[in-house]
């Protein structure tokens, strides 16, 4: 057997008699298998009743009467997210999200319903799933299994010993990262086994070959991001003098890297693309939607106020399609300006994951979960066309057929076929692919985050000396 | 032998000098400053935008009320014809937007302290006579990432960060002393070893309680004038000892560790873990087992019900729903006669319908509250397993940006919204234009604070629940140091 194997087996060997491996690992243990469990619940709970509610919406909306088709659209449809499979794993920013919108006519609205409103302000610290215990304990653990692996054998002199054999530095180093990765192993896999019927169960039955490789694609994030701790956990052990400083350097680091970092980059990230609050938004919206409606009335029908006393009911169905086709351009412009300035708020973020890998890895989870805010944003837009669909068609059968009828346009009642016009509104989540290439830049900096400190590791073992 | 009160003196004086030597203390002391000066300049920085926010709904609110008067008395006196979408005389109109009333939060004196929901949930609602379901489920709009990442607030840098202070700076108080051989000669002098360790314990509480209390609340008194003033002082007062309260338990978790451990390295990593089980695993997992316990009713079912009920209006007054168009030929109908107005039948049949709608829901949304209502009852109440969350809510309370302080907002514009509705309601109904004399009563939002002494109730609890915590650890603490091995 070579020597990083036979180092790896000894240290396996003696964390499992000492009691660090038990407890803490323990601990992980049992957080992520609860997380796990809550996940699943609550994501088969969520994902029953949304696709029964939009079932039952759609239904409602054939079963109309004939009506005027505005007053339809005053009825609208609701339409609600889709749970991620994979939500199981990593929520993401589903608590501070909504998932149900109310198409109706006249304007884009927001989704509403965030969960954390639900919620006490314990919410705040966080919600626990795996990949929060993933992400803020991971490291935590490498840490405490790892902290003396090199500065503790040089403190009793076992490591001269072992430098005496001929086994070189280097190897010293492979081997406790083996043991290192090892003693993970034998607590992720388990998990990671575990929550793989459970993702798959989960998923569409079309969609469990892009869960499945969802799932992968985690895997071997989270595979990347501890790896860069173990390196990290090296290096400081190699280059501390005492097993004591290396464990208060680490945490220290953890801390820094973990908690003061990302909360810190927000502040930053916000004060250099500012967006706007809900207040701005709405003035800001409401002023240029008046201002364009305007202007689209005048062009059509010369001047007056839009359905004012200018323009017969005989063209209230025309209208009608000016008025809310001259919103359009203006809501994609500022619903795109505040969502454009999030996406550069966390690209900003994201490139700290140069320093972090916990930031790295937090959007990576998210984008292959599917719980991001790319994701939040695909969804929205989807339903946005769903609207204005239902909007246009609307406005163009009142065209068709009420504006004819002169003064009497509102005697106008609508056949049920035209309620079955309106398609049912079915949303398909990006691809795996997909979520992979809208996160290239985090896998970048992953990479290169377990590259670094398995390359500063090298460097620490080969400067110190260990005597 | 010296007495005790000397005696803790002169370790102190001893500890003073050792630790001034050492470069920690300024590193220490340098660190927190830093750290609460950042945290508070972020919590006055967002409490001071949320005070433009609110002065400047204000200002809209009261443009707004001096443009409908102009405007209807040009109406009235026939200086301009009224338009039939904004016609100041039209009671439904005035209710559902043209008279602009905003129901608004104002900042407690000690929001920057701890930004709590503040950041989430807002703080100005504009109530119209349309359904509550229209406007009160809507959120401030921030980006979901940062909410999910958190504030950098001071409550923040008291509930993570502050243990770690303590902790890595006491955890090897009488470790370090026995390791480096230190302890035997020091206890050769005439001093006993509890004393050395409160001396120890006194230092170092001093330069963080300076740090992370004193410091910010001085600065918070120096820079908010409505802190000045008894009860400013009395809440000031408040969050200094909930801090300080917190910090202690932590010191005497220190110390019991250092007594019970067999070597540093030990003691460090029980505490760090019992730091993580407190601080970042206990909080989540309340939070997820109050969540359980009181479930919040289906959002997707509340949605549905909602659309329901609105279809079922739409087809109940599906007739007066047509559009009224008979202005376009007599302009007349728009302008009061007698006092009285015809209401369009589209406009009535919308109030009708979302009058409908909420008293239909109303007990559909009052589930929402009662859960809710529900899972604060089970964090106060298990809280105390974690000082961290005692800590947190407490100081979010004080600042005015706790849970309860919002859902209070959040039942005061409910019952604003009804008092709304029930001004409009005869004159909708009864068809009467609305006069000068109305504009001058039209109803507006006054925001009752809770009551102080409630306040005050809510935190002498959280601050005796923290001393508890912090009494029975050191209880075992002082058991422990008196079986303490020197040798």
């Amino acid at each position: 057997m070579n020597a990083p194997l036979l180092i790896a087996r000894r240290d396996l060997t003696e964390l499992a008699r000492g009691g660090r491996l038990y407890w803490m690992g323990g601990l992980l243990l049992v957080l992520l298998v609860t997380s796990l469990a809550v996940g699943w619940q609550r994501q088969r709970e969520s994902q029953g009743e949304r696709a029964r509610a939009q079932a039952l919406d759609y239904a409602d909306w054939l079963a109309q009467p004939e009506r005027h088709p505005h007053d339809a659209a005053h009825q609208g449809m609701h339409v609600f997210k889709p749970e991620a499979a994979l939500s199981i794993v990593d929520p993401g920013i589903a608590p501070y999200v909504g998932s149900t919108l109310w198409l109706r006519a006249h304007r884009q609205t927001e989704v509403k319903f965030r969960p954390a409103q639900d919620a006490t302000g314990l919410m705040r610290f966080g919600s626990l799933s795996a990949a929060w215990v993933l992400q803020l304990l991971g490291p935590l653990l490498v840490i405490v299994l790892g902290f003396a692996a090199l500065s503790g054998e040089r403190e009793q002199g076992t490591l001269r010993q072992t430098l005496s054999l001929g086994v070189s530095m280097r190897e010293v180093l492979w081997g406790k990262a083996l043991a290192l990765a090892a003693m993970l192993a034998l607590l992720l896999v388990p998990a990671g086994l575990a929550a793989a019927p459970a993702v798959l169960l989960s998923a569409e039955p079309g969609a469990r070959a892009d869960a499945a490789l969802r799932l992968a694609g985690l895997a071997a994030a989270y595979a990347l991001y501890l790896t860069a701790f173990v390196f990290l956990v090296l290096a400081v052990s190699a280059w501390a003098t005492s097993s004591r400083l290396s464990l208060v350097c680490l945490l220290g680091l953890w801390v820094a890297l973990v908690l003061v970092l990302p909360r810190l980059l927000a502040d930053a990230s916000r004060a250099w693309v500012p967006s706007e609050s809900r207040r701005e938004f709405d003035r800001h919206l409401g002023a240029d939607l008046g201002a364009a409606t305007q202007q689209a009335w005048t062009d059509r029908f010369g001047a007056g106020k839009p359905f004012g006393s200018g323009v017969p009911l005989s063209q209230w169905g025309a209208g009608l399609r000016v008025h809310d086709q001259a919103g359009y351009g203006v809501m994609d412009r500022h619903f795109d300006a505040l969502w454009d300035s999030y996406a550069r708020q966390q690209e900003l973020q994201g490139w700290a994951g140069v320093l972090s890998p916990t930031i790295a890895v937090r959007a990576l989870s998210m984008g292959l979960a599917g719980t991001d805010f790319d994701e939040h944003r695909a969804f929205s837009t989807a339903a946005e066309a769903q609207r204005r669909l239902m909007q246009d068609l609307i406005s163009d059968d009142l065209v068709e057929h009420a504006d004819g009828h002169g003064e009497q346009h509102f005697t106008y009642r609508a056949a049920r076929e035209l309620w079955a016009r309106v398609p049912p509104f079915e949303y398909r989540p990006a691809s795996a692919e997909v979520a992979l290439g809208r996160n290239l830049q985090s896998v970048a900096l992953l990479l290169g985050a377990a590259v670094f400190w398995v390359v500063i590791a090298h460097a620490a073992v080969a400067r110190r000396s260990h005597g | 032998m010296l007495s005790p009160r000397k005696d803790l003196l002169r370790v102190v004086r001893h500890e003073l000098r050792v630790l001034a030597a050492d470069r920690s203390l300024w590193v220490v002391s340098a660190l927190l400053v830093l750290l609460c000066a950042y945290a508070l300049a972020n919590g006055l920085d967002h409490s001071r935008a949320r005070d433009r926010a609110r002065a400047d709904a204000l200002l809209e609110q009261a443009a707004a009320s001096d443009a409908l008067r102009a405007s209807w008395r040009r109406v009235m006196t026939r200086q301009e014809p009224p338009d039939p979408w904004a016609n100041p005389t039209d009671p439904s109109l005035v209710g559902s937007g043209l008279a602009t009333r905003y129901a608004t939060l104002p900042t407690a004196p000690l929001a920057p302290l701890a930004l709590g929901q503040s950041d989430m949930l807002p703080d100005s609602y504009a109530v119209t006579t349309a359904s509550r379901v229209e406007f009160m489920y809507d959120s401030e709009i921030e980006n979901p990432w940062n909410l999910l990442t958190g504030r950098f607030d001071l409550a923040f840098v008291i509930t993570y960060l502050l243990p770690l202070f303590v902790l890595g700076w006491s955890y090897n108080l009488l470790a370090s002393e026995r390791e480096q051989g230190t302890l035997r000669l020091l206890l050769s002098q005439p001093v006993r070893l509890g004393a050395v360790v409160a001396a120890k314990v006194a230092v170092r509480a001093a330069v963080l309680g300076v740090g992370c209390a004193a410091l910010p609340l001085a600065a918070l008194l120096a820079l908010g004038a409505p802190l000045r003033g008894p009860a400013g002082l009395g809440l000031l007062a408040g969050a200094g000892a909930l801090i300080a309260a917190y910090a202690l338990f932590w010191f005497a978790l220190a110390v019991l560790v250092d007594a019970l451990a067999r070597s540093s390295a030990l003691g460090a990593l029980v505490l760090v873990s019992s730091w993580v089980l407190l601080v970042l695993v206990v909080p989540v997992a309340l939070s997820l087992g109050a969540a359980l316990a009181s479930p919040a009713p289906s959002r997707a079912e509340l949605a549905t019900e909602t659309r329901t009920i609105t279809a079922q209006s739409l087809a109940r007054f599906a007739d007066e729903f047509g559009s009224d168009y008979r202005h376009v030929h007599d302009p007349e109908l728009l302008l009061p006669k007698n006092g009285r107005f015809e209401v369009p039948a589209r406009l009535r049949a919308f109030f009708r319908a979302s009058h409908e709608l909420d008293s239909r829901l109303e007990l559909a949304l009052a589930a929402f509250d009662t859960q809710l209502a529900g899972q604060q009852a089970i964090v106060d109440r298990l809280g105390v397993l974690s000082p961290a969350i005692v800590v947190h809510e407490a100081l979010a309370a004080l600042a005015g940006n706790g849970t309860s302080r919002y859902q209070q907002f959040q039942f005061q514009v409910a019952a604003f919204h009804a008092e709304w509705r029930r001004f409009f309601q005869p004159r909708i109904s009864e068809g009467l234009a609305i006069t000068e004399a109305d504009l001058d009563v039209l109803p507006r939002f006054v925001w009752v604070e809770q009551a102080p002494a409630s306040l005050a109730k809510e935190t002498l609890s959280s601050l005796l629940a923290l001393l508890a915590a912090a009494a029975l650890v050191a209880f075992a603490a002082r058991r422990a140091l008196a079986r303490y091995p020197v040798a």
